[in-house]
């Protein structure tokens, strides 16, 4: 078996039992990279040389007999808008093109103290706006199922490489589905943590009060173990939260009886194709079989979350990427004679389209005139949302739907129609309105043979319940199916 | 709907060729026509979390960076200060 296609959890027993070191393990994901980055292209950035450098220490210090975390000497992806000091930064934007941090984000500081390798700066969606990783600025990430299709958005790198061995597990962020999305257009398994359960310092600001990092895997377990890692109250992000966080892979559970599951009738309505809707009630009919109850739950339609969300999203936004002014770092501009003209070129030539289309719907609904129709409107619908949750879940133990209503659609499909691409976050949204937990698993095939995504959602602090509840399909189901995608190209059996 | 591109892009720092304003206004006036979907809702009272306030940390000075650190990443650099053009009139 070779080293890159085994999870994190089964690497980090091999690394401590001494059966094999981290340089073996990285040097097989830098070889399995070296393969498949010319046909993925998962990364913006590669760091091989500090990798290696990195691994190296970590099998003295176990050599040493030094006892080490769990994630010593286990290589990881981290998406290009987090912060990694000494290590390009780009936010997948011109505008951040040569953008080195003096600083480490909290959570690659938290990596740092596990002793982790970092293999370097995952591609994304330009500032994590988009659902398909198109609008970045460097290149196109494929579908490792198939490269004619997009790995989703906007942590679309991450979850790629992931998919296709690129990583063992990775880091993305969550504004509007960004991680729940790509896992379930990938085949794996992606967790947006409870707001505030992960520090944000350092994470490049999309919607402040919707973002939140979250890990990739292709097991739960190492998901589970990823998230212990990163989670935690952090002094530089007033918006965390101080309570104990359990290292939540050690309490893992497949016991999910009496588990009551709500089914709302809602999220699989209008959009969701029969295929995804049929597997997905798969998926729950096998949590029945383990003893669980479904039972229906009235949710909010889900396209007013949709409006509250752009609304909301994009307000911040446009007030998050103020900074970007081409005076203290970042992109400049050659053509200005004045001040204002520095301003206005350089963000003119610096942002990407969809960037700017934000922006200003940003700035419309944040105008003076307008406040009180959209923002304010969302605001309210955000709070009325976050009630009929509360509700929700005194009836349900956990909220089961489609992660997205179709799977991975071809480059370009979208592209045009922002209101089309706009639709697919639209069973994803909610939960970062509301800020509750959610994680998506992947529940087979469509006819296309392309992965869907199950998405579980929970209460605020539930993520221990979310993991357990995956689990338990997980290993009801023999584990997921990512044999196409960690294959060698050669050994893929050519279609027609 | 109206909306006056030119304004808001003056507002947003940017600036748009007349084709692209075009462009953009068609684009934004479907974008605002979904989110327009939200019904008149009745949701008075504060906007926040109540079970989760807000902990500052002290406000103490702590020297992580250097000068030079910071303004490595800067356009233009002169004398250990970042060059703008002139912000005042003569």
């Amino acid at each position: 078996m070779e080293l890159y296609r085994l999870t994190a959890t089964e690497l980090s027993r091999m690394i401590h039992n001494k059966e094999v070191s981290s340089t073996e393990v990285t040097q097989s994901v830098f070889a399995r990279i070296a393969e498949k980055e010319p046909e993925i292209e998962a990364y913006v950035t590669l760091n091989e040389e500090a990798a290696l450098k990195k691994a190296a220490e970590v099998d003295e210090k176990i050599a040493k007999g030094d006892n080490l975390p769990k994630l010593a000497g286990i290589p990881i992806g981290i998406k290009d808008n987090m912060c990694t000091k000494g290590l390009r930064t780009t936010c997948s934007s011109k505008m951040l093109g040569n953008f080195v941090p003096p600083y480490n984000a909290t959570v690659i500081e938290k990596l740092n103290a596990e002793d982790y390798v970092c293999l370097g700066k995952l591609n994304m969606d330009e500032f994590a706006m988009g659902s398909s990783t198109e609008t970045s600025f460097f290149k196109k990430t494929k579908n490792p199922f198939d490269t004619t299709r997009v790995p989703g958005g906007s942590s679309g790198g991450s979850a790629a490489a992931v998919a296709s061995g690129e990583a063992v597990v990775a880091l993305g962020s969550d504004t509007g589905g960004s991680i729940r999305q790509p896992a379930s257009f990938c085949g794996v398994v992606g967790l947006k943590p409870t707001y505030g359960s992960v520090s944000r310092f350092g994470l490049v600001a999309f919607a402040s009060s919707l973002d939140q990092i979250g890990p990739f895997g292709r097991s739960v377990e190492d998901v589970a173990m990823l998230y212990s890692a990163i989670c935690g109250k952090d002094p530089y992000d007033t918006t965390s939260i101080r309570r104990e966080y359990p290292r939540f892979e050690e309490q893992l559970s497949s016991d999910v009886k009496g588990l009551r599951i709500g089914i709302p009738d809602v999220y699989f309505g209008d959009g969701v194709t029969e295929e995804v809707r049929t597997l997905v009630m798969n998926a729950a009919h096998e949590y029945e079989k383990m003893g669980a109850v479904l039972v229906p739950v009235t949710l909010p339609k889900p396209d007013y979350a949709l409006a509250a969300y752009y609304i909301i999203a994009c307000a911040e936004a446009s007030s998050n990427l103020a900074r970007f002014d081409g005076v203290k770092y970042g992109y400049r501009t050659e053509n200005y004679k004045n001040l204002e003209e520095l301003y206005e070129n350089t963000r003119s030539e610096g942002f990407g389209e969809e960037v700017k289309r934000r922006i200003m719907l940003g700035t419309y609904v944040l105008s003076s005139g307008y406040y009180d129709a959209y923002y304010k409107k969302a605001k309210f619908t955000q709070k009325l949302m976050q009630e009929t949750f509360r509700k929700a879940f005194t009836e349900a133990d956990v909220i089961l739907s489609p992660t997205a209503p179709d799977t991975a659609f071809k480059f370009g499909e979208n592209s045009e129609d922002q209101v089309k691409m706009y639709m697919n976050d639209i069973l994803t949204v909610t939960v970062n309105i509301v800020g509750v937990p959610a994680i998506s698993v992947p529940c087979g095939f469509d006819s296309k043979n392309m992965p869907v995504g199950l998405q579980l959602i929970g209460d605020k602090f539930s993520e221990q319940r979310l993991l357990n509840t995956a689990y338990a399909y997980e290993k009801q189901i023999g584990g997921f199916d990512l044999s196409r995608a960690l294959a060698h190209s050669a050994d893929i059996p050519q279609k027609g | 709907m109206d909306m006056d591109i030119k304004r808001l892009a003056k507002l947003a720092k940017l600036k748009f060729t007349p084709e692209e304003e075009e462009k953009y206004a068609a684009q934004m006036a479907n974008i605002v026509a979904m989110v327009e979907k939200l019904p008149d809702l009745d949701a008075s009272g504060p906007l926040i979390d109540p079970d989760n306030p807000m902990e500052m940390r002290k406000d103490e000075v702590v020297s992580r960076y250097t000068r030079d650190e910071l303004v490595a990443n800067a356009p233009e650099v002169q004398a250990g200060c970042i060059v703008v053009p002139k912000t005042v009139s003569e």
